[in-house]
């Protein structure tokens, strides 16, 4: 089964895309306000 | 290192790959022994991935980079996120529908055959030199601080790894990473506490951070555009993109551990696991190394981690001088430490005077260790790799309780099985269906290519022992494996590129264009002095232009082929 064959399995695909971009932003903002507060 | 070490170090490298061994015990066919068997879930796929690429590398040199530069390496894996989630959207869907064995594979059937063995032999150089390194980093460093000899060394780092992946496959590699991680992990977090612990009692954590930023160690994230900083948040996330898409995407040692068991939703979610998760750990790996760096404000350092070289210099006549040298030392160290004594005691309004103070203090440390590597090398004691490598080593068998000791020990080793293991497997996999099978025995049955497989695995397991022993490393031991990397990624992930993306291009224009990328790249490599990471762009970059350039010229009436 491919992404491509089901479009609501590529959906679900990319809502998980984004959550892990959206927890990597958080983790960078999380690094940003320790480099500031401790540096 | 006393008995109580030495039984945990044992204990804890046998009884992985024992167990190991035991689950996976029975005659394989050729799918389960290279993908191993649909047992194999997400959360293994996702720690093996994990367990690849964080070698001892990662564990040795990484904290000794924070000690030296600060945190701010960190940023190199800003990248990866994005490229992992390009690898699960394009490439892992085509790797799985297509159910091949390998990367390469596919581009024999996108492109043709001479394509498809290029692809598998830049692999094949490329990671056969680096499983060397991935044995003989640990163990120069290991047998130098422990006494043990570099040979034996190697041969305990390397042998006991080619019997149980001759023998397991796949299956065998991706169950023990499970375990193998897990222990890095404890025993980096055990280590991580014992650091902070052994601070000075009345220094408060959040106090300790303070200290620790502003002697210019915690700086993370950097957003400048001055190209000529190492570290920013653009280089890390464009460099670290291009570098991350070549290795989860081309590598067979990786893509070989996301395909395993077999399903596209295990394999995302593997690597999307990835995604959120290498970033904080390697922020806790590289904040220990700020904690020991702490400590070592405390306590006094060696003026050089290295101390067999350094033991070799004084019998080589070099003693007076580095007498003189660490006499100045112990002086700066103990005027340093009284300074950071009144500042963390004292009011707040002298903060700023004593910061500078404590800069300028720890600014000379670093010019009498420059002063003491210059004479070291003159003496003809040089050291093979950069004195940092050796402070995470040196403050755990100095002072981490003994049992902790052999834990941590065991943890190198762990890492050099688990990254060893993946990439014999890929290197043996690859040779045999890529070459082996198309070249030598088209036509044999499913049992001899399993043999065949186990035959290869185990010579490849030869040729990294035989790297290992002979190897002398140039730079720090982080940077000889990214160099060697960058010079090969780049050509191998122009071919994919190609290949997904640009679907006009054929077999003859992508092979030339390849071929004359890495003729680029590495006349580049040896005349010009540019960072590394460029020729990862660069190979890739020259391979997408090239390909398209000949497919619209010279191969312009080539037949076209069924495109995948």
């Amino acid at each position: 089964m491919s992404g491509h064959d089901h479009p609501p399995f590529f959906a679900t695909w990319r809502r998980a895309y984004v959550f892990a971009i959206a927890l990597f932003a958080i983790e960078v903002a999380v690094l940003y306000a320790f480099t500031l507060r401790f540096s | 290192m006393n008995r109580i070490d030495y039984i945990v170090l044992i204990a804890t490298i046998l009884a992985i790959p024992l167990y190991g061994l035991w689950r996976t015990w029975k005659h394989p066919n050729l799918r389960e022994y290279l993908k191993g068997d649909k047992t194999i879930r997400w959360g293994t796929i996702g720690l093996s991935v994990l367990a690849t690429q964080a070698g001892p590398i990662t564990f040795l040199s990484m904290p000794g980079q924070a000690y030296e530069s600060g945190i701010g390496f960190i940023q190199n894996y800003f990248g990866q996120p994005f490229a992992l989630i390009v690898v699960c959207a394009i490439f892992v869907p085509i790797y799985q529908r297509l159910k091949v064995y390998t990367a390469y594979e596919y581009l024999g059937q996108r492109f043709d055959g001479k394509t498809r063995y290029l692809g598998a032999f830049l692999f094949l150089i490329q990671r056969g030199i680096a499983a060397g390194i991935t044995i003989y980093a640990p163990a120069i460093i290991l047998s130098a601080l422990l006494g043990w000899d570099l040979n034996l060394t190697i041969w305990l780092a390397g042998g006991f790894v080619i019997v149980y992946t001759v023998v397991g496959g796949t299956k065998i590699v991706s169950l023990t990473q499970r375990y193998q991680i897990l222990v890095i992990l404890i025993g980096m977090a055990l280590a991580f506490g014992i650091a902070v612990y052994r601070l000075p009692a009345d220094l408060s954590f959040t106090n300790a951070l303070s200290l620790a930023g502003k002697m210019g160690k915690l700086q993370a994230v950097d957003f400048s555009l001055d190209p000529s900083r190492r570290y920013t948040f653009w280089s890390g996330v464009l460099g670290g993109f291009f570098l991350s898409l070549s290795y989860f995407g081309a590598d067979q040692s990786q893509v070989q551990r996301y395909l395993a068991g077999g399903s596209l939703r295990s394999s995302r979610i593997g690597l999307l696991f990835n995604a959120i998760v290498k970033v904080p750990m390697q922020f806790l790996i590289l904040l220990l190394g700020a904690m020991i760096f702490l400590f070592y404000q405390f306590e006094k350092p060696p003026m050089f981690f290295n101390q067999p070289s350094y033991q070799r210099a004084i019998e080589n006549g070099h003693g007076p001088q580095l007498t003189t040298l660490q006499t100045r030392f112990d002086d700066v160290f103990t005027r340093k430490r009284d300074t950071i004594q009144a500042m963390t005691t004292g009011s707040p309004a002298d903060t700023s005077a004593l910061t500078a103070q404590i800069r300028e203090f720890d600014a000379e440390s670093r010019n009498i260790r420059d002063e003491t590597r210059k004479i070291l090398e003159q003496s003809g004691a040089g050291p093979k790799s950069k004195d940092s490598d050796y402070v995470f080593i040196t403050f755990v068998i100095n002072h981490l309780p003994h049992g902790v000791v052999g834990l941590l020990v065991a943890v190198i080793f762990c890492a050099t099985m688990s990254a060893t293991s993946a990439v014999l497997n890929a290197l043996g996999s690859t040779t045999a269906v890529d070459l082996y099978r198309p070249l030598l025995r088209p036509k044999a049955d499913d049992h001899h290519y399993v043999v065949a497989t186990k035959w290869l695995t185990a010579a490849w397991g030869l040729v990294a022992i035989a790297v290992a022993s002979f190897a002398s490393l140039v730079e720090n031991l982080i940077e000889a494996g990214n160099i060697l990397a960058s010079v090969f990624y780049g050509s191998i992930l122009g071919l994919f590129l190609v290949a997904f993306f640009l679907r006009s291009v054929r077999g003859s224009a992508v092979f030339i264009g390849a071929l004359l990328a890495q003729t680029l790249v590495l006349v580049l490599f040896f005349t010009l002095s540019i960072s590394y990471l460029w020729y990862n762009v660069i190979g890739c970059g020259a391979v997408v232009i090239i390909a398209w350039l000949l497919q619209q010229t010279f191969f312009r009436n080539e037949t076209p082929v069924a495109v995948r």
